[in-house]
């Protein structure tokens, strides 16, 4: 065997994975705050992306302008979606909710070829691409900056909801709604910031990604598959989407070097049914026991 | 004097009035006969909407410029046509309609699925000819799809023109090795065993196959195996844009000095503008001139005059346009030699006459004639991408397939 083939390989995955892993804390950070299936995270992350090119291609601005304002725009866009279309849906059943996610996800893609057109775009180089060595092990430097400034936002994340007054409301009604209400938290605000803080984290993994591979309107289909990096982590663990955000990367990239690009998505959909048989909450997910 | 200048001023009057009735009389005789209905299910929207709105712009002008020549032997050609999404049960869908209502003597088809689908129906309808986006190899079977063509080469015929350009820059014997790319779909699989094969024939290893999602995606580990084997070329197949770039800079960052080469649909302008710079050098088998190329030809100055009269601002118009107006052109020339020859304008009839083709003049649409094989027209010709320049220019002569 080929280690340093192998070791390449797998710092490809990991940093792939830790923006699957970025991806995924939106989703989850919306879950568990407001347990909303928010299907249309993959066209937030689009939109954001598109939002980066016309400001740093269209516009010309600084592309370390551009990146702060795309990102901005997605959370605004997460934050008004909740305000207008989900807020109102509060109480109905959970599958008319996943339809209006699924009605908005289809909005953005029309409104991006409205705006946009359809034509396949690149963004702007903004990440320095001179290559990337750890030790003797290659890594595409697009990936490798792409990771740091993933990871740079995770752990301000972290420190947000551990030490925050925000963060404490968020998790304090992410774990009970009614005693969060009791205690004088506005839940309402909190299911805004929670889709405001979800979105920005989608939209800056959306510009990371879009940079890596290019960008269309059916950018957003990357959103489905971070759905399998959520459930295996658990729907409403952030320690599970990051886990397991880094391990699907990891085992896309590996299985796609090894067996082949077809196996990609098989391997991961493979970790997903053993998961699901073993443990249907995913390896972090909280595991409810509804009474009737 | 002065009558008789009276006398001849009237009977040029009278000339001319004759003159100005005939011309205003030809294209009302010309209505007089029945349309012929070019139909067509358009991805106006949708994941092939970027290539989709070339192609009715293509049929859309050529339509215009035909009747504007007077019609196919004096009879107004109309385009009806519906936006498909470039989903097959839409594209269904729309036929259905289309040929209900108008009866299409021809039809674009948006893709491979659609025409696979259609297939039956349009063998047992036997009224129309259908082409369209692809260029399948599958679809050049003449016992299953007896009623559709091709209109250029399909696309291992494509791999075969690019294996030839490839062997062809084999010097003393030293064969250039090549690694074939293409995304995990019917599209990027279609001519991969076909160019294998043919590449064991030219004497050319195929150092390694890769397969990835197509668009979007990450392909770091991909160039990482690339790394290893150091192919001559990358042949890619079955995109439109992403990834060809990231394995393009990526492999040149890690100082490999490998070519990199497409077919058709990723072969177009839109390489060179979204990429700049890293697009140089880039290679794409075309069987058309492009639209910015300096060749020319009285087919291709119409083209462009057309193209210019029904959007001025419009400029260059990307590969998809020639691809819809040289469908419309040989459905054209397949309905003539049907009409001229006495014959109903139905399937087999004009299925006879495409197989009739041979040294086609297209009017440098192509640059050289044309002869249809297999339900195809096997022509090619390799070109660079030249960045500074900003256009792809020819590297090749033409190759016409045997």
């Amino acid at each position: 065997m080929d280690w340093l083939f192998f070791g390449e390989i797998s710092l490809a995955g990991l940093a792939m994975g830790g923006l699957y892993a970025l991806i995924a804390l939106g989703f989850v950070m919306i879950y568990k705050a407001t347990r909303v299936i928010n299907f249309a995270i993959g066209e937030i992350m689009m939109f954001a992306a598109y939002l980066f090119l016309a400001f740093a291609g269209g516009m010309e601005l600084s592309a370390w302008i551009a990146l702060p304002l795309a990102v901005i725009g997605g959370s605004i866009l997460g934050g008004v979606i909740e305000k207008t279309m989900i807020r109102p849906m509060l109480g109905e059943s959970p599958i008319s909710v996943v339809m209006v996610t699924i009605g908005i996800a289809s909005i953005l893609v029309g409104l991006v070829e409205f705006i946009w057109t359809a034509d396949p775009q690149l963004l702007p180089n903004f990440l320095p691409r001179e290559p990337v060595f750890i030790g003797p092990l290659y890594l595409a430097p697009k990936i490798a900056y792409g990771f740091l400034i993933g990871s740079a936002l995770l752990i301000i994340y972290l420190l947000y909801f551990r030490f925050s007054r925000g963060g404490v409301a968020l998790r304090a009604t992410a774990s009970d709604q009614a005693a969060a209400y009791s205690m004088g938290i506005n839940v309402r605000r909190v299911f805004n910031l929670a889709w405001v803080f979800g979105s920005l984290a989608a939209s800056l993994a959306g510009v990371l990604v879009a940079a890596t591979g290019g960008l269309s309107p059916q950018f957003g289909i990357i959103g489905l598959s971070v759905l399998v990096v959520v459930i295996v982590g658990g729907l409403d663990s952030i320690l599970g989407a990051l886990v397991a955000g880094v391990f699907i990367g990891w085992l896309e990239t590996v299985a796609g070097a090894y067996l082949g690009g077809e196996y990609r998505m098989p391997a991961t959909f493979v970790v997903l049914a053993v998961i699901l048989v073993i443990r249907p909450y995913g390896l972090f997910g909280t595991h409810e026991i509804e009474r009737v | 004097m002065f009558r008789n200048i009276l006398k001849k001023g009237r009977k040029l009057a009278g000339l001319g009035g004759l003159v100005a009735a005939l011309t205003v009389a030809a294209p009302a005789m010309a209505q007089d006969k029945e349309p012929i209905v070019f139909g067509g299910s358009i991805p106006l929207s949708g994941v092939f909407a970027f290539a989709g709105i070339h192609l009715h712009a293509g049929l859309t002008d050529y339509t215009d410029w035909i009747n504007s020549q007077g019609g196919i032997n004096g009879h107004p050609v109309e385009y009806v046509m519906e936006d498909t999404a470039y989903e097959v049960d839409r594209s269904v869908a729309a036929f259905k309609k289309i040929s209900g209502s108008s009866s299409p003597a021809t039809y674009y088809g948006d893709s491979t699925g659609f025409m696979k689908a259609i297939a039956s129906e349009l063998n047992s309808m036997g009224t129309t000819l259908m082409s369209g986006a692809s260029f399948a190899t599958a679809l050049t079977d003449n016992e299953q799809y007896p009623y559709q063509f091709i209109p250029g080469p399909n696309y291992s015929q494509m791999f075969g023109i690019i294996l030839e350009y490839i062997a062809s820059e084999g010097e003393g014997g030293d064969m250039p090795t090549v690694a074939f790319v293409y995304s995990d779909t019917e599209f990027g699989k279609d001519p991969i065993e076909n160019g294998k094969a043919r590449a064991a024939e030219l004497g050319i290893e195929v150092v390694e196959e890769i397969v990835t999602k197509p668009g979007s995606v990450d392909v770091s580990a991909e160039v990482l195996k690339l790394r290893r084997v150091r192919p001559d070329y990358v042949v890619f197949h079955g995109y439109v844009l992403s990834p060809i770039n990231e394995f393009m800079v990526q492999m040149r960052q890690m100082g490999l000095d490998t070519k990199f080469m497409g077919t058709f649909w990723s072969s177009d302008k839109l390489i060179i503008d979204k990429m700049g710079a890293d697009a140089d050098g880039y290679m794409g088998v075309m069987p058309y001139n492009y639209y910015d190329s300096e060749e020319s030809g009285p087919m291709l100055d119409a083209l462009r005059a057309q193209a210019e009269k029904s959007d001025p601002d419009a400029g260059y118009r990307p590969t998809g346009y020639i691809q819809g107006w040289f469908n419309a052109m040989v459905w054209t020339e397949v309905i003539k030699r049907t009409l001229d020859a006495g014959k109903e304008l139905n399937a087999d009839n004009m299925a006879e006459a495409l197989a009739s083709i041979k040294d086609w003049d297209t009017g440098g649409i192509i640059g050289i004639p044309v002869t249809v094989k297999d339900m195809s027209f096997p022509v090619g010709r390799i070109w660079r991408v030249n960045a500074e320049a900003g256009r792809y220019e020819p590297v090749s002569d033409w190759i016409h397939l045997d």
